[in-house]
């Protein structure tokens, strides 16, 4: 291959944080900007696991049959999956929050698109 | 070479989920990003990630979003 | 090691999480949120000065115990400063802030327990929830860390709001989510690119690395990093662009919610805006980026305050245009500068927290919020108006009160700094901040009160009348004695030059 798996995996991150942003901004139904922000959120996570990746390494488990200089040599960096792993249970809790307001203001106004509920009649003041 | 077929379902699932207008369609088919990156996360030595990430990302997020949509409304509404 | 750091963060969360199974049981919800609410300040106080290892120990340098005997391999190269640890520091700053901040989470719910008819253990939940986060983040030395406890306190925010049943919160509510959601991942983001720099997550070890050389400090990711987690502050705190959306959120929520809520985005803009400092006050760009944006929520928060009908929606912007006042102290970048931020930012959260709370019992009397169907209150309660009255002098900055001091000190630094002209912007800013206080307490309190008008008979609740009396006591002590306040926060401004 020309380009290194890596690379291509933080272009892959990059397009979804990239497809992600534009749907939760430009899209009109609140149901398709949720879903923009979901793919904003796994695009970030891949970012991160990218980065703690190690090219021709090992899986950062320290099987028995193992020298610990050689794992320390080989393993991927374990401490961003850390990270992700507390990132994809937030991800994945504000999702339902956000949901939940939706199913609520679509009772009080029928409708879930965005210039309907937010748009002028939410800035209004009063 | 499987995860570079992999990362280009992720990209073209993702768009291709947000330019349904029939929504359940849309809320079913976040799962195909959610399952890709969940076996590209196997590739890039994270399987512990992997497993969460298959199950909130294949199963758990297209779910909430199939239920929000029932919920609410099935289609994409006119924008006016 | 001190075990009493992580009580600050941990006995709300369990108190949280014990109040919100109890639905029905009245009584024991009040007694149960009061003596939490209450403990919060005193362990704040009893709480010795150091930092907390979670899950680690501390780093091998301080640690002799475990650095006996370990292979040069680990003890010849930098390994041996970091923290392989979740860390939590507290100091003098940290403790005078967090006892604020409990001390006005304690009012909150000490009104809030009276003002409502029903007491609800899933209110107290969110404040407490609330409370935890705050505190967490002004402790943390540790950025991920960080970034969790700023997703909880959004969802905590965001809860409050729903709590309200304010007309239109539902739709302010989800606005918020929604930018947080933008906002959190790209913090996340800014995080993620500081880790993959300098593989670590501490500050304190991400700023050894800044600042001996290990990383380049000029690389294009690091600039990113500081622009991601500038935008997570920005969201944090309620700085513009995000400030209609913040003083929104202050206007849909319940008084006492209000108070609190604004404690958290005063808190959370010192907690992140030291960080950013800390990190990156060696790339000019950063402070006159901090000052500009700090301008411009003082312009804007203030002008906006003026053309608004809604009280709430008034001390909304009011306390966004505030906000200013500590961004100039922070991006002035002088240890005196920073101290008078700082002690601004203590000052500030008290003042609104009175300020909301003194409005509230308006909006308890009459059931609206709108001063032109307001007027002739000062009749109603003569006394209370009084108190309404102090608190406005006190954020306009009127000696013996504590904004007096404060201000005064931003604008000696700024004159110290060689910027007169913020000095003479900050006065001007506070003599529009009185005047539109004044014309909403002239409206609300002494104007005839116009016929339509309904006065419920309901009483105000003493507590309500305890926290505003005990907030104007506050606010004159910190007047008359700044070296209280100053002394602690000065070890931290001093740190951070």
């Amino acid at each position: 291959m020309i380009i290194d798996s890596q690379l291509m995996s933080f272009f892959t991150a990059g397009s979804l944080i990239v497809i992600g942003i534009f749907a939760a901004l430009f899209l009109d139904n609140l149901i398709k900007k949720i879903i923009g922000l979901a793919f904003l959120a796994d695009g970030v996570n891949l970012f991160i696991i990218t980065m703690g990746y190690k090219a021709g390494g090992i899986v950062y488990i320290l099987l028995p049959n193992m020298t610990i200089s050689n794992f320390a040599q080989n393993a991927s960096y374990p401490l961003p999956f850390a990270l992700v792993l507390t990132n994809i249970v937030i991800g994945a809790s504000t999702l339902a929050v956000m949901l939940g307001l939706i199913i609520v203001l679509n009772k009080k106004h029928g409708s879930i698109s965005a210039s309907k509920i937010l748009g002028d009649k939410g800035e209004k003041i009063e | 070479m499987i995860e570079y077929v992999l990362m280009i379902i992720t990209v073209l699932g993702a768009i291709i989920a947000l330019m349904q207008r029939d929504l359940l369609k849309a809320a079913i088919l976040t799962g195909i990003p959610g399952i890709s990156i969940a076996f590209l996360y196997q590739f890039l030595l994270a399987p512990d990630v992997a497993l969460t990430q298959a199950i909130v990302g294949s199963a758990i997020v297209p779910v909430f979003f199939a239920l929000a949509v029932l919920k609410t409304r099935r289609t994409e509404e006119e924008a006016d | 090691m001190d075990i009493l750091i992580p009580l600050m963060v941990i006995i709300p969360i369990a108190s949280a999480l014990f109040l919100n199974l109890l639905h029905k049981n009245d009584s024991t919800i009040k007694i149960i949120a009061i003596i939490t609410a209450l403990i919060l300040p005193v362990i704040a106080l009893i709480t010795p000065y150091g930092s907390h290892y979670f899950g680690g120990y501390a780093p091998l340098a301080q640690n002799s115990t475990i650095a006996q005997g370990l292979p040069a391999l680990i003890t010849g190269t930098q390994l041996f400063q970091f923290h392989p640890a979740i860390t939590y520091v507290f100091g003098s700053a940290q403790q005078l802030m967090i006892f604020i901040l409990v001390l006005i989470s304690f009012f909150a719910i000490y009104t809030s327990i009276n003002e409502t008819k029903k007491p609800s253990g899933v209110y107290a939940f969110l404040m407490f929830m609330g409370t935890a986060s705050v505190s967490a983040i002004l402790l943390s030395d540790d950025i991920f860390n960080l970034f969790v406890f700023f997703e909880i306190a959004a969802m905590a925010q965001v809860g409050i709001i729903v709590a309200s049943g304010i007309k239109d919160n539902y739709e302010t509510a989800l606005k918020y989510i929604l930018l947080g959601n933008i906002a959190g991942p790209l913090l996340l983001l800014g995080i993620a690119l500081l880790l993959g720099i300098t593989g670590n997550v501490n500050i304190t070890d991400i700023i050894f690395s800044i600042k001996n050389g290990l990383v380049d400090p000029y690389s294009p990711a690091i600039l990113m990093a500081l622009g991601l987690l500038t935008f997570g502050w920005l969201y944090a705190s309620g700085l513009p662009p995000f400030h209609t959306i913040k003083s929104a959120v202050y206007s849909k929520a319940l008084p006492h919610g209000a108070a609190l809520l604004q404690a958290f985005s005063v808190f959370s803009m010192v907690a992140i805006g030291v960080i950013i400092l800390r990190m990156f006050a060696y790339i000019p760009f950063t402070s006159t980026a901090i000052i500009g944006i700090s301008l411009l929520a003082m312009v804007l928060g203030i002008t906006m305050a003026i053309v608004q009908t809604d009280f709430k929606r008034i001390i909304g912007f009011l306390a966004v245009g505030e906000l200013g006042y500590i961004g100039i102290g922070l991006g002035l970048g002088t240890a005196f500068g920073i101290t008078a931020g700082l002690f601004q930012a203590v000052n500030e959260a008290i003042i609104t927290a009175f300020l909301f709370i003194g409005f509230g019992t308006v909006l308890y009397k009459t059931r609206t919020s709108d001063t032109r169907k307001l007027g002739g209150m000062m009749f109603v309660n003569p006394k209370l108006a009084l108190l309404v009255l102090l608190s406005g002098l006190a954020m306009a900055g009127i000696p013996p009160l504590n904004a007096f001091q404060s201000k005064l000190m931003l604008i000696q630094a700024s004159i110290q700094s060689g910027l007169p002209e913020l000095g003479i912007i900050m006065i001007l800013l506070s003599i529009v901040t009185f005047m539109t206080f004044m014309k909403a307490f002239y409206t609300i309190y002494m104007r005839p009160k116009p016929a339509e008008l309904e006065i419920l008979e309901n009483k105000i609740p003493k507590s309500t009348i305890i926290s505003l009396v005990i907030f104007l006591i506050i606010c004159i002590i910190l007047g008359l004695f700044p070296q209280i306040a100053t002394n602690s926060l000065q070890t931290l401004a001093t740190g951070l030059v």
